[in-house]
């Protein structure tokens, strides 16, 4: 008591400063051991989290191992198969268990086929889980509306279509590639008919992932390509030029044809390409009517088509672009000069002078 | 005296795992279930099972890892299936060169995989 009534004293008569940080100090301590008393709680409420997400997934694992097990061929829903159901409603009324079953479902989808994935489809209706993926695409947030989708994507709910093609211009991408994943997984080639009303981009990873999941199908006849190679969305086009190529979509050539003067140069150069996949002859005076207005990036493919499609016709157009600024183009051009004309080739090695063309005339006599 | 046929299942999806042990011991075979390679390779050599089914990609050794363990360290002619998923098509060429018997691309059909196990170990 003494010692303490000596410390009161002692801070009454210290100045205004120090007494300020002195309470400064004080609330900082305060503040620390909350702040340690929270963590400490965090801790241990995230490490028991933990074992019951591990608990609750283990009793949903053997759950769905009965569900998928304890069917009759006889009845729709089997006694046994009910009782699941009946359980799983309760527990998916729980967002936290919700998640746990949701996880649970989606793991043995990605890896099992054929009537027990039929199954799991089914178990997902039955325990009212749709109605939370629904529920999700009215979202504020755009990653919880992208999740419903995925779901919904996942489990097959083609019946919902109308409600995930309301979102089929949103403002966020990865809200937009969902519902293309959606309509592409789910209706095939016939999904991709939301290409003819697409106002936002695609992007080059979405077409991607669309390519793959349409080479999976064991039907693939395509829809006509024709309006989305027409289309004033950019990336509509350019994902139709490789529907073209891919697909062989012969029956587009006239409208290749006049992609090579696009307005935009990445699709009159990937139409270049498509055009020299499909080795179209026609395309040669199209583009060496204004070859010297185009961009280096497009001369450079419609030589690269000359290397398959190229004839005597062509060997002095070749010949003027020896002497290209671009080296690359200039290598090419050299190339078919020796397919086309070797003696050509050898006239003009021997009067080079230019050290930059010595380089190549080496390459071409080893190649 | 236990006449079961054994199976090692190398597999590090839980559930599926689960799955397919429900399903192979109803059928009559005895099942050992490893989540990695390496567990894979403990329970192949401890207990000489008649088959072998192992995913490509798997945690510390993978599934060609394993084949190459079992044809070429333990020299055994135990017939092998080999799980891969969609863009392994390389890994799965792989798998044969190494020794694998057969391979089933993910997602795939339990009842197929019974179909081809009892074609190898009748």
């Amino acid at each position: 008591m003494i010692d303490f009534q000596f410390l009161l004293d002692y801070y009454n008569n210290l100045p205004s400063l120090i007494k300020l940080v002195w309470g400064l100090v004080g609330l900082l301590i305060i503040v620390i051991i909350d702040f340690l008393l929270y963590l400490k709680y965090l801790r241990s409420h995230l490490r028991d989290e933990e074992i019951l997400s591990k608990k609750l997934f283990a009793d949903y694992e053997t759950n769905l191992i009965n569900f998928l097990y304890a069917g009759n061929n006889e009845i729709k829903v089997s006694n046994e198969q009910q009782k699941i159901i009946d359980k799983m409603v309760f527990c998916v009324e729980d967002k936290f268990k919700r998640g746990i079953f949701i996880s649970v479902l989606s793991k043995l989808k990605n890896e099992i086929s054929g009537e027990m994935a039929i199954d799991i489809n089914n178990l997902f209706l039955k325990t009212g889980l749709i109605n939370y993926s629904l529920k999700k695409l009215n979202s504020r947030k755009w990653d919880e509306i992208a999740s419903g989708i995925k779901e919904l994507t996942q489990f097959e709910i083609t019946n919902v279509y109308d409600d995930v093609s309301k979102l089929e211009n949103h403002e966020k991408q990865e809200v937009r590639n969902e519902v293309q994943l959606y309509y592409v997984n789910l209706f095939q080639f016939k999904g991709l008919e939301f290409l003819n009303n697409l106002k936002s981009p695609i992007s080059e990873w979405n077409q991607i992932q669309l390519l793959e999941i349409l080479q999976k199908f064991d039907d693939q006849e395509i829809t006509d390509i024709s309006p989305w190679l027409k289309s004033e969305n950019d990336s509509v086009v350019l994902f139709a030029l490789k529907l073209a190529k891919i697909y062989n979509q012969f029956q587009s050539i006239d409208i290749l044809l006049d992609l090579v003067s696009h307005k935009t140069k990445e699709i009159r150069v990937k139409s270049i390409e498509v055009l020299s996949y499909f080795q179209v002859k026609e395309a040669k005076s199209i583009i060496k009517s204004n070859f010297s207005e185009r961009s280096i990036e497009e001369q450079i493919s419609f030589f690269k088509m000359l290397l398959d499609v190229a004839d005597s016709d062509d060997e002095n157009f070749i010949l003027e672009n020896t002497n290209h600024h671009n080296f690359e183009l200039k290598l090419i051009a050299f190339t078919l000069l020796k397919k086309l004309n070797s003696k050509k080739l050898q006239s003009i090695i021997q009067a080079s002078q230019n050290i930059e063309n010595e380089k190549i005339f080496n390459y071409l006599e080893v190649n | 005296m236990n006449n079961l046929k054994k199976i090692v299942l190398a597999e590090d999806n839980s559930t599926l795992s689960l799955l397919l042990k429900f399903r192979l011991e109803k059928e009559g075979y005895q099942l050992f279930i490893a989540e990695d390679g390496k567990k894979a390779i403990e329970l192949i050599e401890e207990n000489n099972p008649d088959l072998i089914l192992s995913d490509i990609m798997m945690p510390f050794i993978s599934g060609l890892e394993v084949i190459s363990h079992v044809r070429n360290k333990l020299k055994v002619t135990t017939p092998i299936i080999v799980f891969s998923a969609a863009g392994q098509e390389e890994m799965v060429l792989k798998a044969f060169n190494l020794g694998a018997n057969d391979f089933m691309g993910k997602p795939f059909s339990p009842n197929e995989l019974v179909i081809r196990i009892k074609r190898l170990i009748p």
